[in-house]
């Protein structure tokens, strides 16, 4: 029996194990070792450098650029989802008619790609006929023909709105779904004790939907470390890398310059950021099982 | 509910809040929608009005052309069977993966078997950036940069991560004794599996072939790094291309970015529930 439970097991899991390995395990630590060369993507007889491409990343001002950039990008990309989710399913939650249409309204630009998003809003912030100068002008006498997305310093910023419209979703289904976890009983004797919707807001809900925070900004920090496709269409990184973040960065240097060896350590820096995040996340989900149950 | 019930006898204090909350997200949902319909609008427009009218007014009249334009382009239909092949195999391979990892994980654990299930759950969190350069390297190796296959090996094994979770999640609610009464018929885990578990696991399969369909659909990066033809390209990095073909014809774009969507926001339509339930379910056992 145990024996035959052994057999099962090696059968079921080699597949998906080795798959996983080869693909993402492996690929992984590789990206480790080509850190260390000046390989440059074809030539075979690249070098060992030792930690000169960690070196030259502190002298890169690119980098340093992409670094902030990419703290930028990451603060608002939790700020806006986060509230704007939190206000909408607060809003739904209440109640009111047609609550399903709205979260579907919504909720749709998530099953868009990054590519379909990237267009729509490259439209909007079109400086001739976009929605937002039209919408702009509307109030001015003189009219207004900013490129948002290329100028340096509104670059980056539009694309984040773009991305929030985007992410905005699934922070509120979550919500949602911790909102509907708290009990009727609880509500009711808010009701009865003759709290304001403010207080219960505040006082209640806020605290009791800690745990479906806690996905949402770990989910909003994943998400954004991963934010490259938006970035690609509607910028590229411009003007002038302002809206360069670590992502797209090492794409540049791998793909563009071919410095393959370069991207690695960059690669490296942004696996060792989302190792960070994920120890973080997986600590406080295990304070909140214990404060949870 | 209940207040609904507490609130329709009695009409003594009009109350403000449910009116001004509707109000509230009537108007919200404008502003949310507004992208989509621009790009709606467009697509039914000729170029030419829209460089006289702008594209945000509404039209006058039903322009079809940029559709048949889009649907009549045989690059579209290369692209459309491009990703069609990428994405089909990519979504049954991950799950049928997925199921067989989570099956042993809920079933059958053993000594270690968690921390194995841990470290394939940690590739769900990883900017896919962090493994392109050795996966290039090594499908370069292999001679097959410009082809569809690395595209459907990675999407295979990046969705081993959530697959394996919420099969894992979804068998711990399959009683044991079923699976015990079948062992005691004489059945081995492989029947456990195909004739017990899976019939009963029908939601959550559901739930994944959304999710997967939809991810991998909408991908962008990973075609563009190894398909280089445009024989080669999946749909989203061929629009891109695309757009210096019509650079000043909006309509066309605007139509490409719909019949590019298509398929998901069909999926999106029918299986919505699904697709909610798999980004929620995902997210809080993560």
């Amino acid at each position: 029996m145990e024996k035959s439970a052994w057999i099962w097991r090696v059968v079921f899991l080699a597949a998906p194990v080795a798959v996983f390995s080869i693909l993402v395990l492996w690929p992984l630590f590789s990206s480790f070792f080509y850190s260390f060369t000046n390989w440059n993507g074809f030539n075979p007889n690249y070098k060992f450098v030792g930690f000169d491409n960690y070196a030259k990343i502190w002298t890169d001002r690119l980098f340093l650029n992409a670094i902030i950039n990419t703290f930028v990008w990451m603060v608002a990309a939790i700020l806006l989802p986060t509230l704007l989710g939190l206000g909408f399913a607060l809003l739904i939650d209440s109640n009111v008619p047609g609550g399903k249409v709205f979260k579907s309204i919504f909720y749709l630009p998530i099953c868009l790609s990054a590519v379909v998003v990237g267009q729509i809003w490259t439209w909007i912030y079109q400086p001739d006929w976009g929605l937002l100068n039209t919408l702009i002008n509307f109030f001015l006498a003189e009219p207004l023909n900013y490129p948002w997305l290329a100028k340096p310093d509104t670059s980056l910023g539009s694309v984040i709105i773009a991305w929030s419209w985007q992410q905005t979703g699934l922070s509120m289904v979550i919500y949602l779904a911790g909102l509907t976890s708290i009990s009727e009983e609880l509500l009711e004797v808010c009701e009865i004790e003759g709290t304001s919707t403010w207080q219960k807001i505040r006082l209640v809900l806020v605290p009791l939907l800690t745990p479906a925070t806690v996905v949402v900004i770990a989910l909003s920090v994943i998400n954004s470390l991963k934010g490259f496709d938006i970035l690609y269409i509607m910028t590229g990184g411009g003007p002038f890398h302002s809206s360069d973040t670590l992502a797209m960065h090492m794409y540049n240097e791998s793909f563009k310059k071919y410095m393959m060896g370069y991207g690695s350590a960059i690669s490296v820096v942004l696996f060792l950021l989302a190792l960070v995040i994920i120890g973080i996340y997986f600590r406080e989900l295990r304070r909140l099982d214990e404060i949870y149950g | 509910m209940v207040d609904q019930v507490a609130t329709l006898p009695s009409s003594r204090e009009f109350n403000p809040w449910p009116v001004g909350i509707f109000i509230c997200l009537l108007v919200l949902a404008c502003l949310f929608l507004a992208p989509t319909i621009g790009v709606m609008l467009s697509s039914i427009k000729t170029t030419r009005e829209i460089a006289e009218g702008g594209l945000w007014d509404i039209p006058t009249r039903l322009f079809l052309g940029n559709f048949v334009e889009v649907l009549a382009n045989p690059a579209v239909h290369r692209y459309f069977l491009n990703t069609f092949l990428v994405t089909v195999p990519a979504t049954a391979a991950s799950i049928a993966l997925g199921v067989l990892a989570g099956y042993v994980f809920s079933k059958l654990p053993f000594w270690g078997s968690n921390l194995l299930f841990l470290v394939l759950i940690s590739g769900m969190f990883f900017p896919p950036q962090v493994i392109l350069i050795p996966l290039f390297q090594f499908f370069n190796s292999l001679g097959l940069i410009d082809t569809l296959w690395p595209i459907i090996f990675i999407h295979t094994a990046l969705g081993i991560p959530i697959c394996t979770l919420l099969m894992r999640n979804f068998f711990a609610t399959v009683p044991n004794s079923l699976r015990e009464a079948a062992i005691l018929e004489g059945a081995n885990e492989f029947q456990v599996l195909t004739r017990v578990a899976l019939p009963l696991s029908l939601p959550a399969l559901a739930v994944l072939a959304t999710l997967q369909f939809t991810w991998i659909w909408n991908d962008f990066l990973w075609p563009l790094i190894f398909t280089q033809s445009d024989e080669k390209r999946t749909i989203m990095v061929g629009i891109v291309n695309l757009k210096g073909q019509y650079s000043v014809a909006w309509g066309v774009q605007g139509a490409l970015s719909l019949v590019a969507s298509l398929p998901t926001l069909i999926v999106f339509l029918f299986f919505q529930r699904y697709f909610i339930k798999g980004m929620t379910m995902g997210a809080v056992k993560g």
